[in-house]
């Protein structure tokens, strides 16, 4: 096409121009096999990457229709070697195939003799295949299912699992028709929340990534009634884990007495458990004490909740569980420990992905405006830090007491708003906290504390609430539309991304949420900042950077 | 025209042209220009020219006829065949020994090749064996009818014992020379059948030739299976133009940053040139790791530059390689001027890249820009590949595909393959070539060069790129996460801009930057302003730039240059601003170029003994201060330093060990100790020095040690005199003592018996030790006549006596 919408680069980046008319088709048609990697305003980045290829040779997408595609939205002619690079990687996948065996149990099988000879030459796969069957199969031991594919898949021969999930226990499942949280009123999934079950459930096990606030909890209740099977839920923490909990009872079918939570509390085993990682990876004397949970039941479906902090031991035992079906739920698949690989060889691939200006343009997540405001530290304050050793600059940088006055500044701006402050620095919270004269929330507050304190929040009680890292996931805070952010844990991206997605549920009264991070100029607090801010900026929330003196200015 | 040899330099007669155009080297490298058919023809025309087996049949005239039927030739490529006749006769490799007018090739009347052709041609033409004259078949190549020798060939065959006739099959077509099959029992039978029967010929003990007669009456009297009249067609993809031309303006654009990305890489840091001539493995592999490719593309990157004059070896001392004048040109002109030099220069350029890193006769590496690496035949091939690949528009010939239609070209003289395949990448690199096929910019290049026109290829060269070029694009999406997208091939001033203020990310048919702090500094650096910056880029950006880009412009241009840096030697501090206004302003002290640095500090380009000297000069007393700001004594400024270079300090010992009421005493007596002695010695030295120079130049220089060595032997006797007496003793066969350095740089003498002088090497006789040993030249540091007793002046007067020079060397 002389005038399409994408532009193909030599690197395996794809360029695809927003504003341009035919850019929605183009996205539909590339979204199968590219990865989104940025999604600023004008032009968003996707990229070609043997993964996302091979995935979708797994949904049944061949060579051919991917180069069509690339050909047909291409606006310049696409360079050959890419389409023979394509055509190659997507060759590779299927050669090796784990089936079913019906007296050997679980086998791989090649089709290419050659392929088979030179994975089982690697040194990666001894251990996990046993008897050679013949020239072109070799037996598979049942619990080394995901190592192996985890395996295959670095050696670039990645396998076709053909063997198939277990059916798992059945238990009815089914989404209530009403809402009993709205006056009974009827409700159904979002668009997008469909598309994602529906695609999550023709791929068989995967990840689903959604903005914070767009429902993902709704994805996993819309998985379990797909599944109708018992299920695992595998949750952060304890908060999240009865938030969990009510939104199922209030969506589904689900009665309170067939919901289970096992956490370090409670210890129960229901048809649906909801369990933390914290307890799964609790050890006593070198043993994981929890590991029967998993073989506890049948499971039919296991969910991960923000899959993007799965722990590593967790990922050993989820690589046992590769006969289940497995869904990851997240905002934000950056691993600052750039495991994202390896969540996609043991969870699954990425089933469905939404630029989050997407669901905002859709109405169903609140628009925010993000500010960056730079405090310029008073000369006393510049020379502390200028001495400081090396480990204690952002320390020294984040909690500028300066910053109190900002937050005072910014609180007052908003005033019949729900303003959350957060930081890393319980010292610096506390200090908050009496400024703001708001209760403060951290790591320290009992749960039954911190729930009647959010219970009050959401309620209207208080509107003014200071938290540390506590909050940064999973808690739900509906009407809260202002988050101040004084200080982080250095340079995450998912953390910055995460403290947004607490403001982003949809106001009812359709109002912008304000995004406010407080940085102390020229320290590393704004190296950090700008680090930070990079997933955000790349889905397309471009930062405003105002000065502190500015500030009422700008109101 | 054909054979240019054959006029240079003038024959005299033609008796003599005649000669030269019949001998073996003239027509070697005729045979080796000639393709596949032209060859063909030479055999054919040899084999049927030859004298019937039978001395008594007549000799037919080798007609076309004949000679198409010979070589099957199929009714199509008739004309084809009489072409290369035509073409043959008139290099006169092929003579028309008929009577009719030669200038019409169709009605040559008796074709036959020139006289000594044959030999050039090799023992088996056509891959026919020795004519055999007994043979049982009666059958002249030049007899009426082929159809009756195989007739007779067949009726003889009736008899053969199984495996004969197979044994025949095998050598048909030729070579015709096979193995004597021993072991296998049929075989041999057969093969004896064979040989019985003269069917085939025994050639020595283990080898069987089959006989020229047996073979044509095999072949059906025709000399050739078929005619290699076209050239082989390869079996390779095409390609559709627009695919070819995008893939070549890519490669050519990217050829072009990377040689500009040299020339920049170079300005800054130029590499040094190797002993040989080359390149080092060093510089090339950090220009690979810069550029961002392998290392032989970067070396070809590198030749590129240097054919086209872009870099030179500036032969100053030590070399390196410099970007010429021409090069800073080059980086000026448009895209299209650019490359259009580089593949100019190309085209014409005899260098080998391709052989980089391999070694060669005498195991040294080949280093890129090594000056012998040129080589006269290369672009005579380059022309070749490319004609090729024109010749087949669309087609994407792989590096074999070419190797086997040059083949056909010129069988007798096959290109190296690692030539062809050095060729194809680098047309490839350059854009000549897109996915393998030629491109337009490719065909520009096959252009035939005007003559007297010198830029007229270069022009042409030019066009073709700018018909192959993306349009330009001018517009710059900016956007929030301080990313910016060109969606095309950018226009020259917007490329510099994202080169000066941004770092790129991706490339290709569009380009992604990214604006960071340090390359909005590099933009600074280059001397832009923010504002400047901000303008250029909302000038290119269709929508207004985003806040963030903007803030980090400014906030980038607010820390640029916060840190400043100078130069001075030494300074003056004062309390009082005045003061030192003063100084400034002060004429005489205008030679220290003074500068205010802060209000109380001035700058200046002199040492600091200097500056106080001439403070001192003007009245005013200025103290030393060390880096600690303490006030140091002048003396201890000085002594400081001669003690440390004396390679001693006891300073700092010394001082810690005093009070810090008098820095540096202790340290300054011991320094003063030092140069007292040393001055002493110093004192002594120069009259010795003196003395001995004006001995040397009095005196032969042989005798000029025996003079300085007793009867304290001192001073360094000077080598070539040194060598001298170690010569005149090992020929008088006298004893000698020899100074040498040991590897610890200790002096040792010892007596000894000089025996050999050679090779940089001295062997000699040690009598105390009764051994021998072998000393290099450059450890002997002197060699003194004879001291026999261990008194050494005991032996002065006879030492005196032994020579005659008496020029009186004096010694202090």
């Amino acid at each position: 096409m002389a005038d399409g919408p994408l532009i193909v680069q030599s690197d395996k980046s794809l360029l695809l121009e927003v504003d341009h008319p035919l850019s929605g088709d183009a996205r539909r048609a590339i979204a199968p096999f590219a990865e989104l990697e940025r999604a600023p305003e004008h032009v968003h980045t996707y990229r070609l990457t043997p993964l996302g290829l091979w995935n979708a040779r797994a949904a049944g997408h061949d060579a051919e229709q991917v180069v069509n595609v690339l050909l047909q939205y291409s606006r310049y002619p696409v360079p050959h070697a890419l389409l023979v690079d394509v055509a190659e990687t997507m060759s590779r996948y299927g050669r090796l195939q784990l089936v079913a065996h019906p007296t050997h149990g679980l086998v791989l099988q090649a089709t290419d003799k050659a392929v088979l000879a030179e994975v089982l030459k690697s040194k990666r796969t001894a251990g996990l295949v046993g008897e050679r069957l013949g020239d072109d199969s070799v037996v598979v031991h049942p619990s080394e299912r995901g190592h192996l594919k985890q395996v295959l898949l670095k050696l670039g021969w990645p396998a076709e699992d053909l063997a198939g999930y277990v059916d798992g226990e059945k238990h009815p499942i089914d989404l209530s028709p009403t809402d009993p949280a709205h006056e009974d009123k009827p409700w159904a999934m979002r668009p997008y929340q469909q598309q994602a079950v529906d695609g999550f459930w023709h791929g068989g096990s995967g990840v689903v990534v959604l903005p914070c606030g767009a429902g993902k909890t709704i994805v996993g209740a819309g998985a379990m009634a797909k599944s109708g099977t018992t299920t695992l839920i595998l949750v952060t923490n304890t908060v999240s884990a009865r938030q969990w909990r009510d939104e199922l009872v209030r969506r589904t079918t689900l009665t309170e007495d067939e919901i289970g939570e096992y956490s370090g509390a409670r210890k129960e085993i229901k048809p649906v458990t909801i369990a933390t990682y914290q307890v799964l990876t609790t050890k006593r004397k070198g043993v994981y004490t929890h590991l029967e949970l998993l073989d506890a039941r049948d499971w039919g479906l296991v969910v991960y909740d923000e899959v993007h902090l799965l722990p590593a031991p967790i990922f050993r035992m989820t690589a046992d569980l590769q006969a289940r079906r497995r869904l990851g739920l997240t905002a934000t698949l950056v691993r600052e420990d750039g495991r994202e690989d390896e969540v996609f060889s043991l969870i699954g691939p990425k089933r469905y992905d939404a630029p989050w200006k997407d669901i905002e343009a859709q109405g169903y997540i609140a628009p925010a405006d993000c500010v960056e405001v730079r405090l310029t530290l008073p000369d006393r304050d510049r020379m502390a830090y200028a001495t400081a050793e090396p480990e204690d600059k952002y320390r020294l940088a984040a909690t500028a007491p300066g910053k109190n006055r900002v937050v005072e500044q910014i609180a007052a701006a908003h005033p019949d708003d729900q303003v959350l402050v957060i930081g890393q620095y319980l010292d610096q919270l506390e200090e908050l906290g009496e400024h703001l004269d708001a209760p403060v929330i951290t790591g320290a507050t009992t749960v039954r504390e911190r729930q009647r304190l959010f219970e009050a929040f959401r309620s209207g009680e208080i509107n003014r609430l200071v938290v540390s890292k506590v909050a940064n996931f999973s808690i739900d805070l509906p009407e809260a539309s202002v988050a101040i952010q004084v200080s982080g844990s250095f340079g995450s991206r998912q953390e910055e991304a995460q403290r947004l997605g607490r403001i982003m549920r949809p106001k009812q009264d359709g109002r912008t949420a304000h995004f406010y991070a407080v940085v102390s100029r020229d320290t590393v607090d704004q190296d950090f900042a700008a680090h930070r801010q990079r997933f955000l900026a790349e889905q397309g929330y471009a930062y405003r950077i105002v000065d502190a003196e500015d500030l009422d200015v700008v109101q | 025209m054909q054979r240019p040899d054959l006029a240079t330099p003038s024959p005299s007669t033609l008796r003599s042209l005649a000669a030269r155009a019949t001998s073996r080297t003239s027509l070697d490298r005729a045979v080796a220009r000639l393709d596949a058919l032209e060859l063909q023809v030479l055999d054919s025309v040899l084999v049927l020219g030859d004298q019937p087996s039978a001395p008594a049949a007549p000799r037919a005239p080798v007609t076309i006829d004949r000679l198409l039927t010979a070589l099957a030739t199929e009714p199509a490529d008739a004309p084809l065949v009489r072409a290369a006749v035509a073409h043959l006769l008139e290099g006169a490799l092929l003579w028309d020994r008929g009577t009719s007018d030669s200038s019409d090739p169709s009605a040559a009347t008796d074709l036959a090749v020139a006289p000594g052709l044959s030999e050039v041609l090799g023992p088996y033409p056509a891959g026919l064996g020795p004519a055999d004259p007994s043979s049982p078949l009666d059958h002249a190549p030049s007899g009426p009818s082929p159809v009756d020798a195989a007739t007779a060939l067949e009726a003889l065959l009736t008899d053969a014992p199984p495996g004969a006739r197979s044994i025949l099959d095998a050598l048909t077509w030729g070579p015709p020379v096979g193995v004597a099959p021993r072991a296998d029992p049929v075989g041999r039978e057969a093969a004896t059948w064979l040989l019985r029967h003269r069917l085939l010929l025994a050639s020595d003990e283990r080898h069987v030739v089959l006989p020229r007669e047996v073979a044509l009456a095999l072949r059906g009297g025709r000399t050739h299976a078929s005619t290699a009249a076209h050239p082989p067609q390869p079996d390779a993809p095409h390609f559709a133009e627009d695919t070819i031309t995008a893939e070549a303006a890519r490669a050519a654009q990217d050829a072009v940053r990377l040689v500009a990305h040299l020339l920049a890489l170079w300005q800054a840091s130029p590499p040094s040139v190797l002993r040989a001539g080359g390149l080092g493995v060093r510089d090339l592999r950090r220009l690979a790791t810069t550029l961002e490719v392998d290392e032989p593309t970067a070396a070809f990157v590198a030749e590129l530059a240097l054919a086209t004059g872009l870099v030179v070896d500036d032969g100053e001392d030590p070399p390196s390689f410099t970007v010429t004048l021409a090069g800073e040109d080059w980086l000026d002109l448009p895209l299209a001027s650019r490359w259009a030099a580089l593949a100019a220069a190309w085209a014409a350029s005899g260098r080998t890249p391709w052989t980089i890193g391999s070694r060669d006769e005498r195991g040294t590496l080949r280093a890129a820009l090594e000056p012998d690496l040129s080589r006269p035949w290369v672009p005579r091939l380059r022309f070749d590949l490319l004609s090729a690949l024109a010749d087949r528009p669309g087609q994407a010939l792989g590096p074999a595909d070419l190797l086997e239609v040059l083949r056909w070209g010129s069988p007798r003289a096959t290109p190296p393959a690692q030539a062809v395949e050095g060729l194809v990448r680098e047309a490839a690199l350059l854009g000549v070539t897109g996915v393998g096929a030629l491109a337009p910019t490719g065909r520009a290049l096959l252009l035939p060069v005007p003559d007297g026109a010198v830029s007229a290829p270069e022009t042409a060269l030019v066009h073709a790129l700018e018909s192959v070029l993306p349009p330009e694009v001018d517009e710059l999406l900016v956007q929030g996460d301080l990313t910016g997208i060109v969606p095309g091939r950018p226009s020259g001033a917007l490329e510099r801009l994202l080169e000066d203020a941004a770092d790129v990310e991706s490339r290709g048919a569009a380009i992604t930057v990214r604006f960071t702090p340090e390359s909005l500094t590099r933009a600074f650096d280059a001397g832009r302003s923010a504002e400047d910056l901000l303008t250029e880029l909302a000038a290119h950006s269709r929508t207004p730039l985003p806040q963030p880009l903007d803030y980090l412009v400014r906030d980038t241009a607010r820390r640029h240059g916060r840190l400043r840096v100078g130069t001075a030697s030494s300074y003056v501090r004062a309390e009082d601003p005045a003061l030192l206004t003063g100084l400034v302003e002060d004429p005489a002290l205008r030679h220290l170029a003074l500068f205010r640095v802060a209000p109380t500090v001035l700058a200046a380009l002199v040492p600091a003994a200097t500056l106080q000297a001439a403070l001192r000069d003007r009245g005013l007393a200025s103290m030393v201060e060390g880096p600690d700001g303490r006030v140091v004594r002048t003396e201890r400024v000085r002594s400081t330093v001669r003690s440390r270079v004396g390679g001693r300090r006891p300073l700092d010992t010394a001082t810690r060990g005093r009070s810090a009421v008098v820095p540096g005493t202790a340290a300054r007596d011991v320094a003063a100790l030092d140069t007292t002695a040393r001055r002493e010695r110093y004192a002594e030295l120069v009259p010795r020095l003196r003395a001995a120079d004006d001995a040397a130049l009095a005196a032969p220089p042989a005798s000029a040690s025996r003079e300085a060595a007793p009867p304290v032997p001192r001073g360094t006797t000077e080598p070539p005199a040194a060598l001298g007496l170690l010569r005149d003793a090992i020929d008088a066969g006298d004893h000698v003592v020899l100074e040498t350095i040991d590897p610890t740089g200790q002096p040792t003498r010892r007596r000894v018996k000089p025996l050999v002088l050679e090779g940089g090497r001295l062997r000699a006789l040690d009598p105390a030790r009764d051994a021998e040993l072998t000393v290099a030249v450059h450890r002997i540091a002197g060699v003194f006549t004879d001291v026999p007793a261990p008194t050494v002046v005991q032996d002065d007067t006879s030492d005196v006596a032994s020579t005659d020079a008496s020029a009186g060397a004096p010694n202090d």
